[in-house]
């Protein structure tokens, strides 16, 4: 295949009312995870790792983050002279005020889309937590002869996604039914917010769904043209999660403790890339006690962290004590504090003998540069 | 070509052989370093952080790693469309150039290189050091001079004196003398290697001493004497803050733990004068319940079970349960099993240490008569329970249960 005959097209927005605390100042694609990444960095490296060097990135608001952090595209290979990534940012037209949904978005991308001369369009969502071998979905995709390939996920539908189709197949794995039913008691396939599609009919599905004013092209376009057109499933059977709330997105984060979810996210086949930060190696000061830890770069760490998450440049100074949290780049805390179950956004400081402890199901958020 | 003040010539072609093993398939200047660096990330993260944008880089020893390494320059932000880095490998030509006789040959070789930017001043530099220096500072005392040439000075000890290049100055640093490795030093100005030329001066006595064919072609040898029998102002630049020399296997662990002395001040983030280095994308470090990691750098990649204690772990080195590093350097991607011991050693890229094997050896249980640190070179295998003395230089695979 030549390496232009696939596009992506990345929601950077996409569901960034579930993660409200987080997305206040920035887009789903540009919540920090896992500490060193932003969630953007997953839908940017699975394209990248399936040969897919042009990639557009459709925002719609609070996007300053994001601009920061995918810069020119350089981290990903995407500093291309054809091709590359291109940053699809909302502009004052008449006809688009607010997107009201995909279609809307779709439609604002509609100049990328006409212009990229793919054969296939890949549709990610920014809000998807996996390491997807999209490339293997697309030849699926091309072997099937399939005009839209789903890719799917069985397992439980997480809450709060009414978002999420159900697949049905036939007996010859074509889709025959998308339900969307918000949540069920039982595992399902359901998609996981990517899609493959041929550039043309992308086209038309959208011109035409513009012209019938539809919102949501999942809902009110994809949904409604099962049996016409040649709709089929790539399963993707590994560690996946689809961001639906704060419990979630700190459940995503224990789960990487476990050695076989990292073996799975950070794939060695299948790298993900993020910003180079030019830290120095993670500094482990005399008497300090880090036991089942994630720590990024550039931390330095003279007190105890237990079953935690340390992004970049975090400073955990001496007597204090860490358990059971997420901490984003550059928190400090300071000497004897103590703190349980608390999600600190960048930049947090966390002064001298302070207690701070949340529970199980009630932990703290602390927001971004803010002092406690 | 638009002028540039000034120009950079990093001598990168040095094999550094006393590295041994280690410098087998790379230049000197490509050694790993500090968890996530090598060697050249220095010179070239100082030419960046004192405004220098122009740096020719020559090469001559194994220089893939190294071409690959520095590549466009972006991540000392060197890649510029008017200047930036240039790799000056040697060449062919009309005129008897071939392979780099000497540093100053070297410089010679590419003058027409610094001629394309016309520069006020030229600064030499070498792959080989650890510091953090300000170059620009330098270049200001040697335009306030009015030097010919600036030659940059560390104050050593007597004892040590005996194997530096050595200054031997008048009151206001003006250089009268210069001594190579002298028995009985009349100063302790020892030279960094490091040289601020005024670009007509340089070119000046290097197509003098490129006439003469007994000259060796070298900066400290012949240049250096050369310019003081002409009578030109030579002066010292006293530097006075970390620099180490890492020529030697023994100097460059020192040179690596001297990041965990809280009593050295060499902090690679401040961000005032950042070290730059090319790194990959790597996951986090994760430290497991079973390990114990103290006083050390983890770099990102690793996967920690065991114990780690003042060691410095560079990119996706793993260390099972059980397994025990103390004071040494794991270099990228080595394994280190269960139940292995590393200590007092280098282990160098992709090692794999088989499980319950021992390397190295502590100074206060061996004693410090032959005492040195074990290096391990790159992609070799430690089969189990093999165990390897202090001060042993490992070349190839290791078998099972075999003593060294």
């Amino acid at each position: 295949m030549r390496a232009s005959a696939v596009s992506g097209l990345v929601f950077a927005n996409a569901n960034d009312k579930l993660l409200k605390k987080l997305t206040e100042k920035r887009s789903m694609a540009s919540v920090p995870f896992g500490g060193s990444y932003r969630l953007i960095d997953f839908s940017l490296s699975n394209l990248v790792n399936a040969g897919v060097t042009n990639v557009g990135l459709i925002t719609t608001g609070n996007y300053r983050s994001l601009m920061d952090h995918v810069s020119n595209g350089i981290y990903w290979d995407l500093d291309r002279k054809n091709g590359g990534l291109h940053i699809l940012a909302p502009y004052m037209a008449s006809d688009v005020k607010r997107f009201r949904g995909t279609v809307d978005a779709l439609n604002a991308a509609m100049d990328f889309i006409d212009r990229c001369e793919s054969d296939y369009i890949v549709l990610c969502a920014a809000d998807v937590l996996a390491n997807v071998n999209i490339g293997e979905a697309i030849q699926k995709h091309v072997n099937n002869n399939a005009d839209i390939t789903i890719i799917y996920h069985n397992g439980m539908i997480p809450a709060n996604r009414e978002d999420a189709m159900i697949l049905t197949f036939d007996e010859n794995d074509v889709v025959e039914e998308l339900e969307f039913v918000g949540s069920s008691e039982e595992e399902q396939n359901y998609g996981i917010g990517i899609t493959i599609i041929g550039r043309e009919l992308l086209s038309n599905l959208v011109l035409d769904a513009v012209e019938k004013d539809l919102q949501n092209f999942n809902r009110d376009v994809l949904a409604k043209k099962i049996g016409e057109l040649k709709v089929i499933g790539y399963e993707h059977k590994g560690f996946i999660t689809l961001m639906n709330g704060t419990s979630t997105y700190y459940k995503a984060h224990m789960d990487l403790l476990d050695r076989n979810v990292r073996k799975e996210l950070f794939n060695r086949e299948r790298p993900i890339y993020t910003k180079i930060r030019d830290d120095m190696p993670t500094r482990y000061g005399i008497g300090c006690e880090v036991k089942n830890s994630l720590i990024g770069d550039g931390c330095v760490i003279d007190g105890i962290v237990k079953n935690s998450i340390l992004s970049r440049g975090v400073k955990v100074e001496k007597g204090a004590v860490v358990e059971n949290c997420i901490l984003m780049q550059e928190t400090t805390i300071k000497a004897n504090a103590i703190l349980d179950s608390v999600i600190a956004d960048k930049n947090v400081v966390i002064t001298e003998d302070m207690v701070v402890k949340g529970t199980d199901d009630r932990r703290i958020f602390i927001n971004k540069n803010e002092t406690v | 070509m638009k002028n540039k003040k000034t120009v950079a010539m990093l001598l990168a072609g040095g094999q550094g052989s006393r590295l041994g093993v280690l410098t087998s398939k790379i230049a000197k200047p490509a050694v790993p370093y500090g968890g996530k660096y090598r060697i050249i990330d220095f010179p070239l993260s100082n030419c960046t952080n004192s405004g220098i944008d122009t740096v020719g880089i020559l090469t001559q020893y194994k220089p893939l790693e190294l071409n690959d390494y520095v590549g466009s320059g972006k991540p000392w932000d060197l890649d510029r469309s008017n200047g930036g880095v240039h790799i000056l490998p040697p060449y062919q030509g009309l005129s008897g150039e071939g392979w780099y006789k000497g540093t100053a040959n070297a410089i010679y070789q590419n003058l027409e290189f610094i001629e394309r930017y016309d520069p006020e001043y030229v600064v030499i530099l070498s792959g080989d050091h650890i510091y953090k220096m300000d170059y620009s500072k330098m270049i200001k005392q040697h335009r306030e001079d009015n030097a010919a040439c600036t030659i940059a000075v560390l104050d050593v000890s007597l004892e040590e004196a005996t194997r530096f290049g050595i200054m031997n100055t008048y009151e206001d640093g003006t250089i009268y003398e210069f001594e190579e490795k002298p028995a009985k030093p009349k100063s302790t100005l020892a030279s960094m290697g490091i040289y601020v030329f005024s670009w007509d001066k340089l070119r000046h006595y290097l197509t003098i001493d490129e006439a003469n064919p007994e000259s060796s072609n070298d900066f400290g040898k012949n240049i250096i004497p050369l310019m003081l029998n002409a009578g030109e102002k030579l002066k010292v630049y006293r530097f006075n803050d970390y620099w180490k020399d890492v020529g030697t296997v023994d100097s460059l662990w020192d040179a690596n733990l001297d990041l965990l002395n809280p009593n050295i001040d060499l902090n690679l983030a401040d961000k005032n004068w950042k070290i730059y280095s090319r790194s990959n994308s790597e996951p986090p470090q994760y430290i497991s319940d079973s390990s114990k990691v103290e006083n050390s750098l983890v770099t990102d990649g690793c996967e920690i079970y065991g114990d780690v204690d003042f060691s410095i772990l560079f990119e996706n080195v793993t260390v099972e349960e059980g397994a025990k590093v103390e004071y040494s350097l794991v270099m990228p991607g080595a394994v280190i099993k269960k139940g292995a011991k590393v200590r007092y050693s280098i282990i160098a890229e992709n090692v794999v240490v088989e499980e319950n094997a021992d390397i190295g050896g502590d100074p206060q249980i061996v004693g410090t008569d032959g005492w040195g640190i074990t290096l391990v070179g790159a992609n070799l295998n430690i089969g189990k329970n093999a165990k390897i003395g202090a001060n042993k230089m490992i070349v190839e695979d290791v078998k099972e249960g075999e003593e060294i």
